[in-house]
């Protein structure tokens, strides 16, 4: 138990604070992993828009709730993006940069809508 | 008669890729306990655990604010003044008086400090003092030292074509550089239908739309663990 408790409390010392504008070196930029699901909750907010995907259940293993994070509302209007340009319920598949603690966040690198296939940047 | 001002309309997206060209190729004169810490502060941000100099959601100030930002930026002129206002944190203007006045001898300290201007030609020529010590020397959102007191900037802003606005910045900070440190920054113009600034609330993140028993609007805060991570909302 003991161990545990000190695996935890390293976990929360390292893991940088999310909310709020910060740095994304939190994020393995060197690791890419490709999720499909769907969208559970959009947050079109500044500094860093969010978005949580529930992923596809396996066979062996059950759906994941993951919180992807972008740039800015601003920054995504100029790359493409309307605030209404994903919604809850749409199907996603997405590549992300996966935190570096193993929890399951992650920086949104390209987004595809599987209904049109519509691709936008994060 | 005044020379016709520069267009400078739109808005301004800072060059990243040159942000990060001109650390690597133009390094700061850190004092050897800055040059430690920023040694530290890089290793951990290399190893994913970034300090977070602006997670606080104060401004990113001056001088950070133009040397690290990652967001857009617009320039306004009016008689007497220039004013820049930044997207994304909602904190961020600077007011530069171009109306021939003086800096007051004892400033009150401000994060984005008293500034005066003048026009050399086409350039925009900006002297800052009156900067809290607290501000941050960045070279990065993770990496930088406070400047702790003394900070004086001077700026040479112009176009160097006719989309690119280059900042041309004199640090001096006796408490942590060795030496003025010349460093330049790039902005590309963006018009158009994109080219509106957002507004931008640092702290909305941390807040929910949501309707009260009273049916009433409200903002309240996002659930998130103890390390500050959103919550995703339950599975439907």
């Amino acid at each position: 138990m003991t161990r545990v408790l000190s695996a935890l409390a390293v976990a929360t010392l390292a893991t940088a604070r999310l909310l709020a504008h910060h740095s994304s070196a939190m994020y393995d930029q060197q690791k890419t992993l490709m999720l499909r699901g769907v969208v559970t909750q959009v947050r079109w907010t500044s500094p860093h828009v969010n978005v949580s995907v529930l992923t596809d259940a396996g066979r062996a293993e059950p759906g994941v709730a993951w919180v992807l994070e972008a740039t800015s509302p601003g920054n995504l209007m100029r790359a493409g993006w309307t605030r209404t340009s994903i919604r809850v319920g749409d199907r996603v598949s997405v590549v992300v940069a996966p935190l570096r603690d193993g929890t399951h966040g992650g920086w949104c690198r390209g987004l595809t809508l599987e209904a049109s296939g519509k691709k936008l940047e994060c | 008669m005044p020379a016709p001002l520069p267009d400078w309309s739109g808005i301004w997206l800072p060059d990243l890729e040159d942000q990060v060209a001109q650390i690597e190729s133009n390094p700061l004169p850190w004092t050897a306990s800055a040059a430690a810490e920023v040694k530290r502060l890089t290793a951990a941000e290399q190893a994913g655990h970034p300090k977070g100099l602006f997670a606080n959601c104060l401004p990113e100030a001056m001088p950070a604010w133009m040397l690290v930002s990652h967001n857009a930026l617009e320039i306004l002129f009016t008689p007497g003044r220039v004013t820049m206002l930044g997207e994304s944190d909602g904190n961020r203007l600077r007011r530069i008086y171009t109306d021939g006045r003086s800096h007051p001898a004892d400033p009150d300290p401000s994060f984005h400090g008293h500034s005066i201007g003048h026009w050399e030609g086409e350039t925009l020529v900006v002297d800052t003092i009156g900067v809290f010590p607290q501000t941050y020397i960045a070279i990065s959102e993770a990496v930088g030292i406070p400047n702790n007191g003394g900070l004086h900037v001077v700026e040479r802003i112009h176009l160097t074509g006719p989309d690119v606005l280059v900042d041309e910045l004199a640090i001096t900070a006796p408490k942590v550089l060795t030496a003025t440190w010349h460093t330049t920054r790039r902005f590309k113009r963006q018009k158009g239908a994109n080219a509106d600034i957002l507004e931008g609330v640092c702290l909305q993140g941390s807040f929910a739309e949501q309707t009260d028993a009273r049916g009433d609007a409200v903002f309240t805060p996002v659930p998130h663990t103890d390390e500050g991570n959103p919550v995703p909302p339950p599975a439907p």
